[in-house]
This record gives C-alpha cells, structure tokens and sequence, in this order.
C-alpha cells in the first residue's frame, strides 16, 4: 500500500496545476461563478470543456491513438484532486466521456473508434443516453424502442425518457430492440443515432428542482445506418452493461466526488459565517456532529474510488463493485444535503434569488437535484439486488 | 499509488484468522469460556509480536500497514484484547521510546514474553486524554483508571499521567507496589476491562516514555489506537456480514431461503457497502499511521468514528436477520455485539472523534484562508 506519488505523477500534478493557474476565469470561486441561467450554464460547461481539451487535459487515461493522454489511472485521480482543490466547473459532455467514450473503446470497431473517439474528447459532439423508457426504468431489459432492419439501414421507432442533456447533444446511444420475440435481454441492440436525424423531436421535463436537465426524446421512423450499431445484433445487453458498469464505477464516482467536496466546503464555510441567537452556528455541537459526519463520508467516496482503481491496477475485473460505489456516494450525497438543510435550520427554507438565503440558495437546490441520485444509473434498488445475488450470492 | 494489500500482507491476516480459528472458544457463546491463555502463546509463537519490532531488536521491522489484515483478524475472531493493547504499545515504544526502553523491552516483547496493557481513561473525565488527573510524584504515580482491557493479564502497563504538569506516557509493572486491579462487571467479561488503582505505584526504571522526545507521544497512542480499534471493528463487521448471508441463504421461511426476500437481501447489500467504506477509511488511516503522513489524526478520527458505527449497526441487523434465533445466547452473536460495544467506546467513541475531525477541518480552513490572505 503507497499513497505517495512517483515523480512522473508529481510531474503531472505540477503541469496541471501550472495550467490550470492560466485556465479558469479571474476571481473563480471567489467573486466568479457558474451563469445562473440553465442554457448560459451548459455552454459556460462547454466551453470549460473545449478549453480542457485544448489544453491537452482531456481523456486523461484514453489511448492516445483516439486523441487520449494516454496516461494511468492514478494519473486520471490526481486529475481528479487537482480538479477539486481549485473549485473547477463540471463539464456537460459527461455521458459522452464516462459512457459513450468507454463504451465505444471497449466494444465499438476500430472506424467507429477512430470517428468517435477525437471527437468525444474535443466535445465537438455532446451526447445523451438513451436507455430509460417510460416502462422500462429499473428494469431496463423491457425496453420497447423498436429498430427494424431495412438494407443498411434500422428505423427506430419509440419513446425514451430522462434523456439528460438531449438538447445540446449531437448523438445519443441507445437500448433498442431488435427482436420482439427473443427473451427479452436476448432482442436488443446498442445503436449510435445521430441527433440530427430527421423524425427526433425533444421534449423538456420540467424535474422537482425546477430545472430540465432531462428530456423526453420521442424516434419517429428515424434511420440509422447499420454501421452505427455497437457488438452485434441482437446483442445490445451485453453491450450495455458495460455502459452501466462505466456509469455506475470509480471514474464516475470521482468525478462526483469534487462536486460534493467543493459543496462540503462551502457549506462548512456558510455555517462557519453564520450567527446564531448571539452566537456562532458553527459552534453548536449537534451541527458540528452532522458536518463531520459528512466529511468523513465524503472523504470515504474518494478513499472508496481510489481503492477499486487500485483493485483494477492489480489485476482485478470489473463486476459488482461498481453498485458499492454507486449504492454509497448516492445515499451519502443525500445525506450529505438532508444535514445541510438541519443544519442551517430556520432558514433552510430560504432559496435562491432570495438574498437571505444561506450560501446563495445552493443548498436548497442541491437538496433537490439530490433526490435523483438514488433513482438514475439504475436505483438504489437494483444495486441491491445485484450486491446482493451478484456479490454476496443471495438467491434471486 | 497503490491503496491494496500484497500477498504478504494478506497471508499473514489469513495466517492469524486461521489460528484463531482453531480456539472455538473465543467466538463460542460462554464470555467465560473465552480467556484461553493458549491464544496469547500461539499468537506469540506465530510471531505476531515480533512484527512491529525493528530486527535490530529481535524483530521483523513491519509497518502498521503490514499487520493490518492481522488486526482485523484479531477483531473477527474476538482474540483477548491485550493481544492489540500490546501491539499498540509497541509501535509507541517503537517511535518514542529511548534507547534504553527499546533495548530492554523490544526483545521481550517480540518473544510474546511482555504483555502490555493500556490504561487511559479515567472515571468522570470522557476520552479527552488532557483531561487525566493521574500525576507522577515524588514516590511513584496516584491516580485511578478504568476500563483497562486485560490489566488483570498483563505484565505491564502503560500508563497516561500527568509528568510535571505535561501530560505523558509511564510504564508501570502489574506487580508493583501500589497497584491493585479490580475486574469491573461490564458487558463483555471477555474482553477483561479493569479498574486499576495506582497508589503511589512504583514505576520502573527509565518509566518515562518519550518524555523528552516530541510532543507527539499521548497523539501517536491515540491515533493508532484508535486506528487498531478500527481495523477490528471492520473484522466484526465482515465476519457478521458473512453470518448473515449464510444464514440468509439457508434459512428457509414461506418455503424459500429468506436470503431472496428483497427485505433481507437489500439489508446484507446495505452491510456489504458499509463494510466495503469502513475497510477504505481504516486501511488508508492504517497507512497515514505507517509513514506517520500529516493528515493522520485526521484519518484516525475518521476511521474510528465511522468503523464503529458501522461495526455496531452490522452487529444489530445481524442478529435482527437472525431473528429468533439472534437473540439467543447459544448462537453466540451476542459476543459480538458485546465486544463491538466495547471497541466502538475504546480510544474515543465517534461522537468524540467527529468533534475532532471538525476541529481539524476548520483549522485546516484556517491556515487556508491566511495562505490566500497573505
């Protein structure tokens, strides 16, 4: 066990600091935040993103034969740390990174690898995941998005829903199925659908936090070339799961982990600011007891990340551990948010713009945004079945 | 970087859990039946105490982090308390101690000759160790102590008092002048807790550890106690997650294994993950306590605080999965529950490690806010 770094990833740490010094905005964090507006936000994400790029700071761990860096997992941490410790902005084309990305390299063919690849690092395209349907959440196998094979051609035809970020995307993945009569994790297929293809028509869904992230996406007879499936047909579970496992792991995880540090962070130095009854909020023992809690938590996720990176380093295989993961950083999260809301007590009601609202009115909204944690990337639920029959060898 | 255990270390915790597997009694349902002086011999000739202690002394020169798969063994199968108390010991003596102490005390320990327990805590005082009222004087040191797990076992003691008003670590032979031992009735005899009375107690020569050394003495104890304390607790932890799955997958009710009851299944998932968080806060505080990196008291908290409850609320659902059958005393599940109880209130329970984590975080804010200022 080594917690220390080698000079090679010292020297990495040292050119990321060094570039990211020049890279984000004057005053960020201090006086300089993210656009409040939803739409300004996502373009400020993506153009964070393209400048990332640019840089050279993008698909860290991605070959570099695909535009990647070409470096190691444990480089791809400190990405991470260095990310965190200077506050940076998320960017939007996540799902095209961690899961289209991972996807496509693992089991896309080398001319959809050398298409793709470049142009997911650079976010030029943006994508969305197309998996949820209005019946078919949780269990995600009883997708009925239909994709019938004409020529060269499948046309799709079907509804998804909670298609996040489906407005800015260029391309989408998507589970459909390709034969009605097979079981029902036997007739489906992963296809890349342009966004552009006429017969796509998107429509927002307003979500508990106000805002609409989400989308439903509706596919009337829209044409897909055949070249644009990933695997074979009729063999799209498979393929899925390997986005799930992406979806559900310690890169996501990680990535996750600095938003809710910086989120530690602030509300440790709200509460740190706040009077109470002549005194200070921070003083009060019950509330120190929840925000310690929290840290430790918090902290847990990033230990938890590292500590599977280290089990695929030294030669494990990807399985159940990506649901212990997932099954953790949401509900601490949650917990996370539910303590910031005791914590700041009377006023936790208070929400943004309302200028008494405690840190800007950001813990009410994350508070909110929280609720999804335990329900998308599959829902708590089916982690536990799968910890549970997969893992611990339970009977189904 | 690399957060994972090498085969070594992970035969080496093998090697301990098999050992102790072979005194049933230990984790057998008599608290009684459970102090088997065999274990602490076997351990000895297994040469887990001469892990810790440098070959220059007799020893193997390991880390904390080399015996960590150890400790949790010890924890799964609730060996007697000494056998960590003493492990704690010398990784103080092993840092602190002066060279005299270390030469005539490292070699006995590493034979299993000198078994060491830790008296700490006082009545009425909490965890706090600067709030200890024991105070070395002209012939000897006065105080009184509780909760010292396996004092009526040990051959010395190692003793917080307060040395000319700073506050320090003494060595105290069980059978000196002045000391007497009283069992206390608590709710796990296995685990020995004492009371232990010092009368002027006569210390032993060069008694004094890492008084002139740094100030970091009484903090080291703590933190790799507390760090021992947690690496046991996740031990519990596992082996009553293991219990429970089994239990789970055999016992059949409404004519199936009640394992595939969503109600039972997602709580062994739930005790999977927490187990899972516990193990990645204990092992990485078992490496800050190894290379003595600076954010170790931090880690210790975190371990300790967060591994006890996880250690306490796995024993609870473990019997509640159990049902019945949990409840009774000739299923043995109590002992566990008993001894986490006992580990999770050793070297500071998680209420008072929060509190330090917070103390920690805002003064580490602090330092921040006047690095940016400046």
């Amino acid at each position: 066990m080594d917690f220390s770094y080698s000079p090679q990833e010292e020297r990495f740490r040292a050119d990321l600091r060094a570039w990211l010094a020049d890279a984000l905005p004057p005053g960020w964090g201090e006086t300089v935040f993210e656009p409040e507006d939803e739409d300004e936000r996502a373009m400020f994400r993506l153009a964070w993103e393209r400048k990332l790029h640019s840089g050279g700071w993008s698909g860290i761990n991605w070959p570099v034969e695909y535009g990647g860096r070409g470096a190691t997992l444990v480089e791809r941490a400190i990405f991470a740390e260095e990310m965190a410790r200077v506050g940076a902005p998320e960017g939007l084309n996540i799902i095209g990174h961690n899961l289209a990305g991972s996807t496509i390299l693992r089991h896309g063919t080398e001319a959809q690898k050398k298409y793709f690849l470049p142009r997911i690092l650079s976010s030029e395209d943006v994508w969305c995941q197309g998996f949820s349907e209005p019946n078919a959440g949780s269990d995600l196998a009883s997708v009925r998005t239909r994709a019938e094979r004409r020529g060269d051609k499948f046309i799709v035809n079907g509804q998804k829903i909670w298609t996040s970020f489906a407005q800015y995307s260029q391309w989408c993945f998507a589970l459909v199925r390709t034969d009605p009569d097979a079981p029902k994790h036997k007739g489906l297929s992963f296809l890349l659908i342009d966004m552009k293809s006429p017969g796509i028509s998107i429509r927002p869904l307003r979500q508990i936090s106000g805002e609409c992230e989400f989308n439903e996406t509706f596919f009337d007879d829209v044409e897909v070339p055949v070249d644009n499936i990933v695997g074979d047909i009729n063999d799209g579970w498979r393929i899925a799961m390997t986005t799930l496992a992406y979806e559900r792991g310690p890169e996501d995880a990680l990535g996750r982990q600095i938003r809710f540090s910086q989120e530690l962070e602030k509300l440790v130095g709200t509460v740190a600011a706040t009077p109470r009854g002549g005194a200070k909020l921070i003083d009060d023992p019950i509330v120190r007891q929840k925000l310690a809690r929290s840290i430790t938590e918090v902290e847990i996720m990033r230990l938890n990340a590292v500590r599977t990176f280290s089990k695929y380093l030294n030669g494990d295989d990807r399985g159940p551990d990506a649901s212990i993961i997932k099954l953790y950083w949401s509900h601490a999260a949650q917990n996370m948010y539910e303590a910031a809301m005791d914590i700041l007590g009377p006023t936790a009601p208070i929400a943004a713009p309302d200028p008494l609202s405690a840190g800007g009115g950001r813990f009410q909204l994350s508070y909110l945004q929280s609720k999804a944690f335990t329900i998308y990337s599959g829902s708590s639920e089916i982690q536990r079945n799968i910890i549970g029959e997969r893992m611990l060898g339970l009977p189904r | 970087m690399n957060f994972g255990f090498n085969e070594e270390q992970k035969s080496l915790g093998e090697t301990v859990a098999a050992l102790l597997a072979d005194f049933p009694a230990l984790t057998g349902p008599d608290p009684a039946e459970a102090r088997d002086p065999a274990v602490w011999q076997a351990l000895a000739d297994l040469g887990l105490f001469a892990l810790l202690v440098p070959e220059a002394h007799g020893g193997v020169g390991l880390t904390l982090v080399d015996v960590a798969l150890a400790i949790e063994a010890l924890g799964a199968g609730l060996a007697p308390p000494i056998a960590a108390s003493t492990l704690i010991a010398t990784d103080i003596i092993v840092r602190a101690g002066t060279a005299a102490q270390q030469a005539s005390l490292l070699p006995r320990i590493a034979t299993g000759e000198l078994r060491i327990a830790l008296a700490m805590l006082e009545n009425g005082q909490g965890y706090d160790p600067d709030a200890v009222q024991t105070v070395m004087g002209g012939n000897g040191v006065t105080g009184s102590k509780i909760l010292v797990p396996d004092a009526d076992v040990a051959d010395l003691l190692l003793v917080l008092a307060r040395i000319d008003g700073r506050i320090g670590l003494l060595l105290v032979a069980r059978d000196a002048r002045g000391v007497s031992i009283r069992r206390h009735a608590d709710i796990d005899p296995s685990s020995g807790l004492c009371e232990v009375t010092l009368d002027g107690a006569a210390l032993m020569d060069g008694a004094l550890v890492g008084h002139a050394g740094s100030g970091d003495v009484v903090p080291r104890l703590m933190d790799a106690a507390a760090i021992v304390y947690a690496g046991m607790a996740m031990g519990m932890a596992a082996r009553m997650l293991d219990a429970s799955v089994d239990y789970a997958k055999t016992r059949v009710q409404f004519g199936q294994p009640i394992g595939a009851f969503q109600s039972i299944k997602h709580r062994c998932a739930d005790m999977a993950v927490a187990v899972e968080a516990g193990r990645s806060a204990a092992y990485y505080a078992f490496w800050t306590a190894a290379e003595n990196d600076p954010d170790r008291s931090r880690a210790a908290s975190m371990a300790k605080a967060y591994c006890g409850e996880v250690a306490r609320d796995v024993c609870n659902e473990t019997v509640q999965i159990h049902g019945g059958m949990g409840f009774t005393w000739e299923l043995g599940l109590h002992r566990f529950l008993r001894r986490a109880k006992v580990l999770e209130h050793g070297f500071g329970n998680h209420v008072w490690h929060y509190e330090r984590i917070m103390v920690e975080t805002l003064a580490a804010q602090a330092v921040g806010d006047k690095a940016q200022a400046a």
